[in-house]
């Protein structure tokens, strides 16, 4: 299914790309089940915590420098800013500038609005934003309240916008929509994608848009694209409106994350025909020269590419044969959103380890190009096939599988996980920083960092000392996934 | 204290009939209280004598959450309480969690005396959502009554109210009181809304004939027990009004399928040309 650009809001993942939050088997079942199809979404008799999908949209969105955010919600719905704040402060930190807050503003939507419709709230949330941050653009996040009640966001910004003259622009993120929070970075996307980018004066072949996170590697990244005669341009965060508006000129785009970026990428290359190179991610040997060559693919630089990539196996070998040698036969958990969890289970097992579970926080039967995503099916392809399982970050069943698996390691990608796994004594690498192992370099390092986590294992020895876990025995005696229900019981929980 | 609900398809006579049956019940000497559930907020009228209210939710919206019981709530005659809930203007807000919000805003400002014999709901068409069930909830209106006329429409919205009644009744305790055939003279209509109630396992607690009386007294803003006392339609209210005070049907209704209505439909409802 083609991206639908007609319309005012992104199709959620459920409906798009037969995404889900429950399932447990192996990765081959699993990319099986979700080449033919069959993948169904096992519901939860039990679920400890899940997050809105406004977070990610109003999150990526906050980040662009030149805009405002204008939530239009109870004021509960802005619980996530602080941790979309603290996201944009390290990025600003890391470029060492003088750091500011995001600027969200939320209309604070109380009993009287739902009663009497949020329009006044939410034109005065407007023209509130546009009174303190003066920005090149609003984006209106909608919230549960504002979509049950039918508030008409839609007309009330297009008076807000012709009074403005700055693109008013509606993001709807309603968190009962979708029950994956990734829905929410489509939802920015496809804001941006329908209001912000315009189509190119001039076409800049040589221009990459790389969309990422924070960008932590831009000088790394320049440096390998300026030998294939390629210039990056990062995004979303971190961008102006006017670098957005622009994407449409880039030769290529590229994503350092597949749940990320695929529909931005793919809404370029449908509406403006800028190619979306389709890839491993560039994390381990492998990943890193699936990316470029997909690149050089795409923009006819194979020649370099290969340059490059011969170059640098002739540099890392000795390393790489070292890191291999102390890493062979550790036993790791990995936990991450789905196409991190999915590319880091591959470069885990290049270093020799044995990736014993392998967690997803949500899974897309399809990526937006229209397959299987590449890290899955280059997974089902190996020999070993690994156990993973499919939640969106239920505590429960984690601690509950770390505990019977006993890892050597646990790797994950989120504070709210991995904090917990150090408690219980398993030495524990987050990866907040998404160019963590990224190319040649980043893989060396992130071998090293392993190695010393693995040696230096006293924090979380002395704190799994010291702590008392929040579940009963009873539950640490159950099946991790006792409250995952089977295809039988989703039956007739669907019919009752 | 008898909290009763009226529920009816859109246009069939609720809100007369309501206020007529209330008025019934005052003349007896009842304490009434009406509590008009419709954003339009002319639940009221024919007892204050005119639109002379203002709703709960306008008062809300002009004057915030610090309300006094005396500016929503006004006596009309025969001593009848008469509150409006009243709504956001159309297509705007949600008018189902306006009920919501001014039903507990009635509860806290203490307008549910003890005196009172009877509070009456007054309904917005059908139960189209949460908020138009509030009356039927834990709590509130025990018993309902649904106002019908022998049309298919009239007969098909007030089978599927009973299923937001069935709903309501299993979990919190409501009943179905009994259908009250407002009458538009179709066919057979009587015969019809007896077969119909009794499908549901209810009654047709009262057939109100159509007079003309009842419309004129409306034009003077009056229930026609005050309009015209001696009139035949007044003695018809009274009778309606002793009907339900002494009704002692109550049932958890059983809604049928479309299939089995226009069945009774075909049975009752046609005469022999």
């Amino acid at each position: 299914m083609a991206i639908n650009l007609r319309r005012s809001e992104a199709v959620i993942r459920e409906k798009r790309l037969r995404s889900v939050v429950g399932y447990q088997g192996t990765v081959k079942d699993l990319a099986n089940k979700a080449q033919s199809g069959c993948l169904k979404n096992a519901q939860r008799g039990f679920s400890q915590a899940i997050n809105c999908s406004s977070g990610c949209a109003q999150g990526h969105l906050s980040t662009i420098l030149d805009a405002a955010i204008v939530n239009h919600a109870p004021i509960g719905c802005a619980a996530d800013v602080a941790g979309a704040n603290s996201g944009f402060k390290w990025g600003q930190n890391i470029r060492n500038w003088e750091k500011r807050n995001v600027r969200i503003i939320n209309t604070n939507m109380t009993e009287g609005a739902t009663v009497f419709g949020g329009g006044k709230l939410l034109r005065e949330g407007i023209r509130e934003a546009y009174r303190r941050f003066n920005p090149k653009a609003i984006f209106v996040t909608t919230s549960c309240a504002s979509g049950i009640i039918g508030d008409d966001v839609e007309s009330i910004l297009k008076e807000e916008e012709e009074d403005l003259g700055i693109p008013v622009v509606p993001v709807f993120c309603e968190g009962f929509r979708s029950q994956i929070w990734a829905t929410g970075f489509d939802a920015a996307f496809h804001a941006l994608l329908t209001r912000i980018v315009k189509p190119p004066e001039k076409k800049r072949p040589e221009l990459v848009n790389v969309i990422n996170f924070t960008a932590s590697a831009r000088e790394y990244v320049k440096e390998i694209f300026e030998k294939l005669g390629l210039v990056p341009q990062f995004g979303i965060p971190y961008s102006t409106i006017d670098q957005i508006s622009r994407m449409s000129e880039a030769g290529a785009t590229i994503s350092i994350c597949g749940t990320l970026g695929g529909y931005m990428g793919n809404g370029l290359e449908q509406k403006f025909g800028v190619p979306y190179v389709t890839a491993l991610q560039p994390h381990g040997i492998s990943g890193i020269d699936n990316w470029l060559r997909s690149l050089g693919k795409v923009l006819g630089k194979e020649k370099e590419v290969e340059e490059y990539i011969a170059e640098q196996k002739i540099l890392t070998e000795p390393e790489l044969d070292e890191i291999k040698s102390k890493l062979k036969g550790k036993r790791v958990v990995v936990g991450m959103g789905p196409s991190f969890s999915h590319n880091y289970i591959r470069l885990l097992e290049d270093f020799g380890m044995e990736v014993v579970w392998g967690l997803a926080w949500h899974f897309d039967s399809k990526h937006d190009h229209g397959g299987l995503p590449h890290c899955t099916m280059e997974l089902a392809k190996k020999e070993r096939d690994i156990p993973v399982s499919v939640s969106d970050q239920q505590n429960h069943e984690v601690l509950n599988l770390l505990n019977k698996l006993k890892p050597d390691i646990y790797i994950g990608r989120h504070p709210g996980l991995s904090v917990w796994a150090t408690k219980m004594g398993i030495p524990t690498i987050m990866i907040s920083d998404e160019y963590s192992a990224f190319g040649y370099k980043g893989t060396i390092d992130f071998g090293y960092r392993i190695i010393d986590a693995l040696t230096n294992n006293s924090l979380a020895r002395n704190l799994s000392k010291r702590i008392k876990l929040p579940y009963t025995d009873w539950w640490f005696e159950q099946e991790p996934f006792e409250f995952l229900m089977d295809e039988e019981l989703n039956k007739n929980a669907a019919s009752s | 204290m008898r909290q009763v609900a009226i529920y009816g398809k859109g246009g069939i006579g609720k809100s007369t009939t309501t206020q007529n049956l209330t008025v019934g019940l005052g003349e007896k000497g009842k304490k009434v209280m009406i509590v008009g559930c419709d954003p339009k907020a002319d639940s009221t009228r024919l007892i204050l004598g005119g639109l002379a209210q203002r709703s709960v939710l306008d008062t809300i919206r002009e004057e915030g959450e610090e309300v006094d019981l005396e500016n929503i709530l006004k006596t009309g005659v025969f001593g009848i309480r008469c509150v409006e809930s009243g709504g956001p203007e159309p297509g705007v807000g949600c008018a189902g969690r306006g009920i919501i919000t001014s039903i507990n805003m009635l509860e806290e400002l203490g307008a549910y005396t003890e005196d009172l014999d009877y509070v009456f709901y007054d309904v917005l068409g059908d139960v189209v959502c949460g908020g138009f069930a509030m009356p039927i909830r834990e709590g509130k209106a025990q018993e309902i009554y649904i106002v019908a006329s022998g049309e298919m429409m009239a007969l098909y919205a007030a089978n599927n109210i009973c299923k937001g009644i069935q709903k309501y009744a299993i979990s919190g305790g409501t009943r179905l009181g009994g259908i009250i055939c407002n009458s538009r003279k179709v066919d057979g209509e009587k015969e019809l809304l007896e077969a119909f109630a009794k499908e549901l396992g209810s009654q047709l607690i009262y057939f109100v004939p159509r007079d003309n009386v009842v419309q004129r007294a409306e034009i003077n803003k009056k229930t026609v027990i005050d309009f015209d006392p001696s009139h035949a339609q007044a003695d018809v209210y009274r009778g309606l009004a002793t009907a339900v005070d002494e009704n002692d049907m109550f049932v958890i209704p059983k809604p049928m399928r479309q299939e089995r209505l226009e069945e009774i439909l075909m049975e009752h409802g046609i005469l022999d040309i």
